[in-house]
């Protein structure tokens, strides 16, 4: 079942200002899609409109290429599933008790739930590892159980498509692990998730794809790995973030990390494809004399850009160390420090000067 | 299937509520100034079924018969309404202090009834014109509260707090204008609430809507726990959320207006039984909702017959609800450390 979003502009009645503009985006089975944004982007107006609970104010949501507007209400839900933000539910009922409620779309209308429901809310509860808080009531839960329950209760009407709401926010590490696992689970038995998210990282662990909203209401859409870049998070966000990997025993992980925030944020800052860096300290430590002569050999190509240098082998430790002050842009240093890296032995890493301080002040002390 | 873990009723606690009414209704029937024997209640009601038991006393029979089942029968539906209606009305309202009272309803019935009672109709002419104008109410508080697009239940509550204090007004008007030796005291007393007007005929023109009501409400129990939720939650189970609002307010304030119309303000049922249900039974409608109609049905029938047979003169149910009520509903909250919706 394919879910997609044709040209969505939404604005609020008195607002005004349109919140969205344009959305497009389309999601197969077994894709899982993330919606970022800051906060006022309207990540969740857009879930809102998408369901069908706003009313696009142009464009239409579409599932299988009919208009959601067109189809029924149960024959919708049923092939739908929504889950709210986790906030405290004040409810008593227990945890079975709530998730029988995602049957709604498939118990009769004067009905109440049978012996097929049961089995059904059980099974929803079992996929997810949750069976043992079959009878806890829902105000008695943790955050983290609660969310768990609020996906089961998603599950129980056996829908194609999972729509969450912020699925993992407000909980802690681990209970944020067990809800992306059992998304991540539920993709890979072939159905579509589509979550709202406050972290990047997320979506680059886990999303394919990722749609980007930005507050101004532009938004991007595609391959989590080319939505996802540091440069588009900055435009977004408005904060400079830098996305690197971490190398785990088994695997790599991309995570994000926000490092300031930019003054000018916003849209325009965009402007500024690349940060030109233009100081920068290359630090190497090498484990082998020998290699020293392919070093000084890299080195030499910058020649031109080093303003400073200072080498000296520490003999205790069978060590030799290289420091070099390069002024030159960034992509050179990076290019320098990729080469440096892949010498056997070989230890590198560069540091910039803070980009806060303005470029006024560190060029006379340069100059001088 | 596990009744503890569903929310449902267990087959004992059935039993129990099932006996309940039928109870009350035995000692109600026998009751009163004029005592009847419990045997003789049975003897008579076998032999209306065909089997000739024993000698009938003519002064028993227009007792049993003829006075005290028609009020019985309308306890019987007035409590059960209102506490179905109340239980109702807090889930859609996901507010636990919301009455069948809550959108105008009663203050509606009952100025219709004063009104009537003021142009000296009939009791069928009071009791049409209270039902009259009680969904006359509801009606306004509807237009009232329903904005362009997004009508929120806030507005709802808040417009018809607004349009219940306008018929309040109204009523207090009647009173003002209404002849101080003959009407006023009707209109008080009948405000007040009794079951003394119960008679089959205007039980005919009553019981239909309240019986249709419960029954309505009773087969959408499972669907009342669904319209707790939230706005979007409610949607997402796949329910026509609007409809269902417009059916259960129907329903509600048809139960609510009918019973008013024919036995005056009778508070507290609506707020009292359905919180005792929940305490005892917990807040899943499929079980608050049978356990709230046989509560609610054999509590008013009681507190009816205490009406009747306490004193010389008759009390106003209201004044009973409350004294006997209160304190009983304070003590059990107590007891039960409270509750959940």
């Amino acid at each position: 079942m394919k879910l997609s979003v044709e040209n969505g502009c939404f604005s609020y009645p008195h607002g005004g200002r349109e919140v969205l503009k344009n959305i497009n985006f389309s999601a197969q089975e077994g894709d899982m899609v993330a919606i970022l944004g800051p906060n006022g982007a309207g990540k969740t107006t857009l879930l809102r409109c998408i369901m069908g609970f706003l009313r696009w104010g142009a464009g239409a949501s579409l599932l299988d290429d009919r208009n959601i507007r067109d189809i029924p209400y149960r024959e919708l839900w049923q092939a739908v599933a929504y889950v709210p933000q986790a906030r405290g539910v004040a409810s008593s009922s227990t945890a079975l008790e709530m998730v029988l409620l995602g049957r709604g779309s498939r118990v009769g209308l004067f009905a109440k739930p049978g012996a097929a429901d049961l089995e059904a809310a059980q099974q929803a509860m079992r996929r997810l590892h949750i069976e043992h808080l079959e009878s806890k009531r829902c105000s008695e839960m943790s955050g983290g159980e609660l969310q768990m329950v609020l996906i089961a209760r998603a599950l129980a009407s056996d829908p194609h498509i999972l729509i969450l709401d912020e699925p993992e926010s407000n909980l802690d590490f681990k209970n944020q692990l067990l809800v992306l696992n059992a998304m991540s689970e539920l993709t890979a038995s072939g159905m579509t998730c589509i979550f709202n998210t406050h972290y990047p990282a997320h979506a680059l662990q886990r999303a394919g794809k990722a749609l980007l909203l930005s507050k101004g209401g532009e938004s991007l859409f595609g391959q989590t790995h080319a939505v996802v870049t540091e440069r588009n998070i900055q435009k977004a966000f408005g904060v400079r973030a830098v996305i690197g990997e971490l190398e785990t025993p088994s695997n790599m992980v991309h995570d994000v990390v926000a490092l300031e925030i930019c003054e000018r944020g916003g849209a325009e800052s965009g402007a500024e494809e690349q940060v030109r860096r233009e100081l920068a300290v290359v630090s190497i430590i090498s484990q082998d004399f020998e290699i020293s002569s392919q070093i000084n050999q890299l080195l030499h190509e910058v020649s031109q850009h080093i303003v400073g240098r200072m080498g000296m082998p520490y003999r205790d430790m069978g060590l030799y160390i290289i420091n070099v002050t390069l002024d030159a842009p960034a992509g050179v240093v990076q290019a320098l420090c990729a080469k440096l890296n892949v010498l056997p032995g070989v230890a590198v890493k560069a540091t910039y000067p803070r980009e806060t301080a303005s470029r006024g002040d560190v060029q006379p002390k340069k100059e001088a | 299937m596990r009744r503890e873990i569903t929310g449902g009723l267990t087959w004992r606690s059935r039993a129990l509520l099932l006996l309940l009414p039928m109870v009350a209704v035995v000692a109600a029937l026998s009751i009163g100034r004029v005592g009847v024997p419990v045997s003789y209640i049975f003897d008579s009601v076998l032999d209306k079924l065909g089997t000739q038991a024993a000698e009938l006393m003519t002064q028993y029979e227009s007792v049993l018969w003829k006075f005290r089942l028609p009020r019985i029968l309308l306890s019987l539906l007035v409590g059960a309404g209102l506490s179905v209606s109340g239980c109702a009305f807090q889930s859609l309202f996901s507010n636990p202090l919301a009455t069948p009272d809550t959108l105008g309803v009663a203050s509606g019935t009952s100025f219709g009834a004063a009104l009537a009672l003021l142009l000296g109709f009939g009791m069928l002419g009071v009791q049409a014109m209270a039902l009259f104008f009680g969904i006359a109410a509801v009606a306004l508080t509807y237009l009232a509260g329903s904005g362009k697009g997004r009508s929120s239940m806030g507005m709802m509550i808040l417009s018809g707090i607004m349009v219940g204090s306008l018929f309040t007004a109204l009523i207090s008007l009647i009173k003002f204008t209404a002849d101080t030796e003959s009407q006023l005291p009707v209109i008080t007393y009948w405000l007040m609430g009794s079951m003394s007007a119960a008679g089959y005929d205007s039980l005919l023109l009553g019981a239909p809507l309240i019986v249709l009501g419960i029954a309505v409400l009773y087969l959408l129990r499972w669907r009342l726990n669904i319209l707790l939720l939230s706005d979007d939650e409610a949607r997402a189970s796949g329910m026509n959320v609007k409809a269902m609002r417009i059916v259960t307010v129907l329903c509600a304030t048809g139960i609510t207006a009918s019973c008013v119309s024919m036995c005056g303000q009778v508070g507290w049922v609506g707020l009292l039984v359905p919180h005792l249900c929940r305490m005892r039974y917990g807040s899943n409608h499929l079980a608050l909702v049978p356990s709230s109609v046989c509560v609610g049905a054999a509590f008013m029938v009681a507190v009816d017959t205490m009406a009747r047979s306490v004193s010389a003169a008759e009390l106003p149910l209201s004044i009973l609800t409350a004294i006997i009520g209160a304190p009983f509903f304070i003590v059990l909250m107590r007891r039960s450390g409270g509750w959940q919706m």
